[in-house]
């Protein structure tokens, strides 16, 4: 279980570029839960992310993941529960060591770093399946650097990185976002088996209204640092993108919605 | 050139080694421009003309030496890693601190280690001439070094380490304590550079506070003449070409100042060598202009 209890954030406070990011955010995975996040820009989506994965640390509020309350560990130290891949492709992985340096470097997250080998051969097989499972021809290029492969390619590997290392949690920031939408739709999908394969508790930020409904369990609204919608199962189900933009409208109080901030599609 | 001068060049060459395999892990490897060496590199020096003029025993004296180099690293990873002050101004900081620092530990601004027994004293009854066993001699430690060095890279610390240094987010993100690799990091780099430093000492006999200056700039011309020589993604081969490209830039400066035509003295070594560097600094980015035209 992770959840996020009365979380405050506000950026340069007391200065004229005050921001309130989060307002008492609630928000409380369950295991095994797949949470889609939406919202306009500035709504708290990442700041929430942040939040959890360590990079931001809240004013005021708790965040636990099961009992533990990791308010205040270090990015470096929650890693041992939070799985993480980013919005940029560049910003998830090392552009100058290999493919399998990379995925050597994942797969010992959370565990403590000896001297002995990272590319030992019984890991460099298991890589190799894993990699091989993408369908993406990079399980022949293992020795390759990273730098030398396209942004989707790069997220597939992410995700199959986040992956290695057992986690409590699974957070995606916008990680098609960069994607051309061919590649988009198969990371997205990979994500969906993916976490199903290892029943990892998931929090993916989308700014599509499509995804956010297509994949996951639940999905959350965000508005001003705030959950304004919160739905699952059956109501869910029945929702359409439409449903959901008009929910948006609402919130936003009767404003015409801003094509740049959300995408519908 | 004779040739007697020449394997002087190769012998500073491979001293100086050393000195690259550090400048390539703090600014290759973690990316953390570092200019304690030049505080360092004079430490090793005093540190073991101190000790052996002590009577301790040369090896003994490459060790403690290693030690202070790497406790200068330490110093300077501190102040970054704690404090959050500018990695090029905590070197700096550390360098300026440890001129003054050289001084107490010799007490006078140089020492003399003439016919005192050195690493190298035992190997001079081989029967090979002295100025071949002396590189020969540090042709194998720094092999050692090389192998050492790359064998830790290759580890799961070792990645971390490339990792923190070349995209910081994500190796924290993968549970990387990135300013812990940093205290490693300086240590090894200055570590090395205090070896180098005590070497030196032995094997020129001396050691003076005003050694230091520019070892940095040396230290990065080998790095650069390494990888202009070999480009390679294997780590193994990058260590090796560092070395490669100090023993190549040492060669290549005696070369220049025993060219009578080129009128240059030995005083203006460190002109040379920062015009050199500029050089390789500049060119990839000419090269890069004239193919985007």
């Amino acid at each position: 279980m992770i959840a996020a209890e009365n979380l405050h954030v506000t950026f340069n406070p007391g200065t004229p570029l005050e921001r309130k990011a989060l307002r008492g955010i609630n928000v409380t995975l369950h295991d095994g839960e797949f949470v889609t996040v939406i919202g306009s820009n500035g709504a708290g989506k990442s700041t929430l992310l942040g939040a959890i994965a360590g990079d931001v640390t809240p004013q005021k509020g708790v965040i636990r993941v099961g009992a533990d309350d990791v308010t205040r560990e270090k990015p470096s130290a929650r890693a041992k529960r939070v799985a993480r891949v980013f919005q940029d492709p560049l910003a998830g992985s090392c552009a100058d060591l290999s493919i399998e340096e990379n995925l050597a470097l994942a797969a010992a997250r959370g565990s403590r770093r000896g001297f002995g080998l990272a590319l030992q051969a019984s890991r460099r097989a298991k890589f190799r399946d894993r990699v091989a499972e993408l369908g993406l021809g990079l399980e022949n290029r293992m020795g390759d650097r990273m730098g030398l492969l396209s942004g989707g390619q790069r997220q597939a590997l992410s995700l199959v990185m986040a992956t290695l290392a057992e986690a409590k949690v699974l957070l995606l920031d916008e990680h098609t976002a960069a994607l051309d939408p061919g590649m988009a739709e198969f990371v997205a999908n990979l994500t969906e088996k993916l976490v199903k394969q290892h029943g990892l508790t998931t929090l993916m930020v989308t700014h599509s209204m499509r995804q956010a409904l297509d994949h996951g369990t639940r999905t959350v609204m965000l508005h001003e640092g705030q959950v304004v919608l919160d739905i699952a199962g059956d109501r869910r189900h029945t929702m359409k993108v439409d449903d959901l933009v008009e929910m948006f409208r609402k919130v936003r109080g009767g404003a015409e919605l801003d094509d740049d901030a959300l995408r519908i599609g | 050139m004779s040739a007697i001068a020449l394997w002087g060049a190769v012998e500073l060459g491979l001293i100086f080694g050393f000195v690259a395999l550090g400048v390539y892990l703090a600014f290759r490897v973690l990316d953390f421009p570092d200019l304690t060496v030049d505080g360092s590199f004079p430490l090793g020096a005093a540190v073991a003309a101190v000790a052996i003029s002590a009577g301790v025993d040369p090896w003994t004296s490459l060790i403690i030496a290693a030690i202070c180099g790497a406790a200068c690293g330490l110093v300077t990873a501190f102040l970054n890693v704690r404090f959050g002050i500018l990695n090029l101004l905590a070197s700096i900081l550390t360098m300026i601190a440890l001129f003054s620092v050289n001084l107490r530990v010799m007490g006078r601004p140089n020492m003399s280690l003439l016919n005192r027994d050195t690493i190298i004293s035992p190997f001079y009854d081989l029967g090979i001439p002295d100025h071949i066993v002396r590189p020969l001699v540090l042709f194998v430690l720094v092999v050692i070094a090389v192998l050492l060095l790359a064998r830790f890279l290759a580890s799961d610390f070792g990645l971390a380490m490339r990792a923190a240094g070349a995209n910081a987010r994500m190796a924290q993100a993968n549970g990387v304590n990135v300013g812990g690799q940093i205290y490693v990091g300086m240590v090894l780099s200055n570590g090395l550079t205090g070896l180098a430093g005590a070497l030196f000492a032995q094997i020129a006999g001396f050691a003076d506070v005003t050694s230091g200056v520019g070892t940095i700039v040396v230290g990065l011309a080998s790095v650069i003449v390494g990888e202009t020589l070999f480009r390679s993604r294997s780590m193994l081969v990058a260590l090796f070409a560092c070395v490669i490209g100090s023993v190549v830039y040492r060669v290549a400066v005696q070369l220049a100042l025993s060219a009578d035509f080129l009128f240059l003295k030995a005083s203006d070594l460190n002109l040379v060598t920062a015009v050199l560097v500029t050089l390789a600094l500049i060119l990839p980015k000419l090269k890069a202009r004239r193919r985007a035209a």
